[in-house]
């Protein structure tokens, strides 16, 4: 027969069991905002834009496919940072060798990393779905293996790679070490993806924005400020998305540990009970 | 104190503890399993697409200069279409590609996509050299290229269709005729 658990227990499981919201105030607005910013993108991509000269609408495309990218690196640079200090806080002397991580700021970043990685496979899929469409459309075809696509699907493949090594049953201390380490490693192939115009002669068209001071732009007029509305539209999107998957990382562990506690309730309740 | 050490389970518990483990072994198979799949994917798009990927295509000139090592053997080539110089001929699209003033005659096989209409949009062909005498506005060649597949291989520069500061549709872009000794006809 299972006891009731001790009241701080039993509060601490009903704390984790009824949080069930990652909404808040904040979330709420920037909620608000993304969906407003994606309306006005929508009416500055599709009407007040104007077609290219050679690839006429199928240029429209672009307003989706660029930021995405742009997006996704900003994931996987987000996720190697926070990696990084998965592994310095977790170092030995700093965290124990084995077991759960003892330290809070570890796990926040562990977390951060977990759902900076997912925004990043998301969106990277969202680039290589609409360049496959625009590449028929401009190009002619869906696929063709030249260097900037090969390099990105192995890109996409190496994070999806890094998200199942996430969900491997193991200590929470050894998970978040382990993928740290493929974090680390994964993200060198995101300076490849984005130099392989340049490094090596790919049918993809080389960067039209040189970010640097002083660089070139080939995009003229409306076209220019829309993809750039387009980038800060996507990175509030992703933003807003981000903060909920983090708090559904945090409300998982907090269930695990619920459930951890309610064990050991139970194992007190079977001594007090003489078994 | 409570007595928190690992304990056996208790036999009525035994059964749904196996169970449990036996979910958690079989969980750990398929993401392993999962896991490996996804490395052989990584590996193997890797290999087929260096293979390829890193030079994608050779330019006119270069494909003019290594014609003896190429042969008979299938490569991309690639330059800027002579909007003059395209006929179409019974399903057989013949023109000439254009880089560093390299010319190739060029015979297509296949529909070519939209963007080909396009005066002097750069396309990457696939196909091999064949023997035959051709004219091309370089002056007279000994070989074609016969292409089966095209792709348009569009610049990395976007404009308004109606903007100003385009040059002619039909006129060759900035500085890609400057040194070139011959004239390429109009369209």
């Amino acid at each position: 027969m299972i006891e009731t658990p001790e009241p701080d227990l039993r509060q601490q499981a009903q704390r984790a069991g009824s949080l069930t919201m990652t909404g808040s105030v904040a979330t709420r607005v920037l909620g608000v905002v993304a969906i407003a910013a994606v309306g006005v993108m929508a009416l500055l991509a599709l009407w007040i834009s104007p077609a290219d000269a050679v690839q006429g609408d199928s240029v429209r495309l672009m307003y989706i496919h660029v930021p995405s990218i742009w997006v996704a690196y900003g994931g996987f640079v987000l996720t190697a940072f926070a990696s990084a200090r998965v592994l310095w806080r977790t170092r030995s002397g700093a965290g124990g060798t084995y077991g759960v991580i003892a330290d809070r700021h570890a796990r926040r970043w562990d977390r951060v990393a977990g759902a900076a990685a997912e925004l990043g496979v998301l969106f990277t899929a969202l680039t290589l779905v609409t360049g496959s469409l625009w590449g028929r459309v401009t190009w002619g075809t869906y696929w063709q293996w030249d260097a900037r696509l090969t390099t990105t699907v192995l890109l996409f493949v190496t994070y999806l790679g890094y998200l199942a090594l996430r969900r491997l049953p193991a200590e929470s201390r050894a998970r978040a070490r382990r993928s740290a380490v493929m974090a680390l490693i994964a993200v060198v192939n995101l300076p490849i993806v984005h130099y392989s115009v340049d490094w090596w002669r790919t049918l993809h068209q080389e960067a039209s924005l040189n970010l640097e001071p002083g660089g070139d732009r080939n995009i003229t007029g409306e076209m220019y400020w829309t993809l750039l509305y387009s980038w800060a539209t996507f990175t509030v999107v992703a933003l807003w998305i981000g903060i909920h998957r983090y708090r559904v990382l945090r409300l998982e562990e907090l269930a695990e540990e619920a459930s951890l506690e309610e064990l050991l309730a139970q194992r007190r309740d079977e001594q007090a009970a003489g078994r | 104190m409570s007595d928190l050490s690992p304990r056996l389970p208790l036999p009525a518990d035994a059964d749904r503890v196996e169970a449990r483990r036996e979910l958690g072994r079989r969980r750990k198979v398929i993401v392993v399993t999962f896991g490996l799949l996804l490395l052989v994917a990584a590996v193997a798009l890797f290999a087929i697409g260096l293979r390829d990927a890193t030079e994608f295509f050779r330019n006119a000139d270069e494909a003019i200069a290594a014609r003896d090592e190429l042969g008979e053997r299938r490569f991309r080539l690639q330059g800027r279409v002579v909007p003059s110089s395209v006929t179409i001929d019974g399903g057989v699209t013949t023109f000439e590609v254009l880089h560093n003033c390299a010319s190739v005659s060029v015979r297509h096989t296949a529909n070519p996509p939209v963007l080909f209409q396009s005066p002097w949009i750069p396309v990457v062909l696939l196909g091999h050299w064949e023997e035959g005498d051709v004219v091309t506005v370089a002056g007279r060649d000994t070989h074609y290229f016969l292409s089966d597949d095209m792709v348009v291989k569009h610049t990395n520069e976007y404009a308004a269709a109606n903007e100003d500061r385009l040059p002619a549709p039909t006129e060759a872009p900035e500085g890609f005729l400057d040194d070139c000794p011959f004239e390429v006809p109009r369209l």
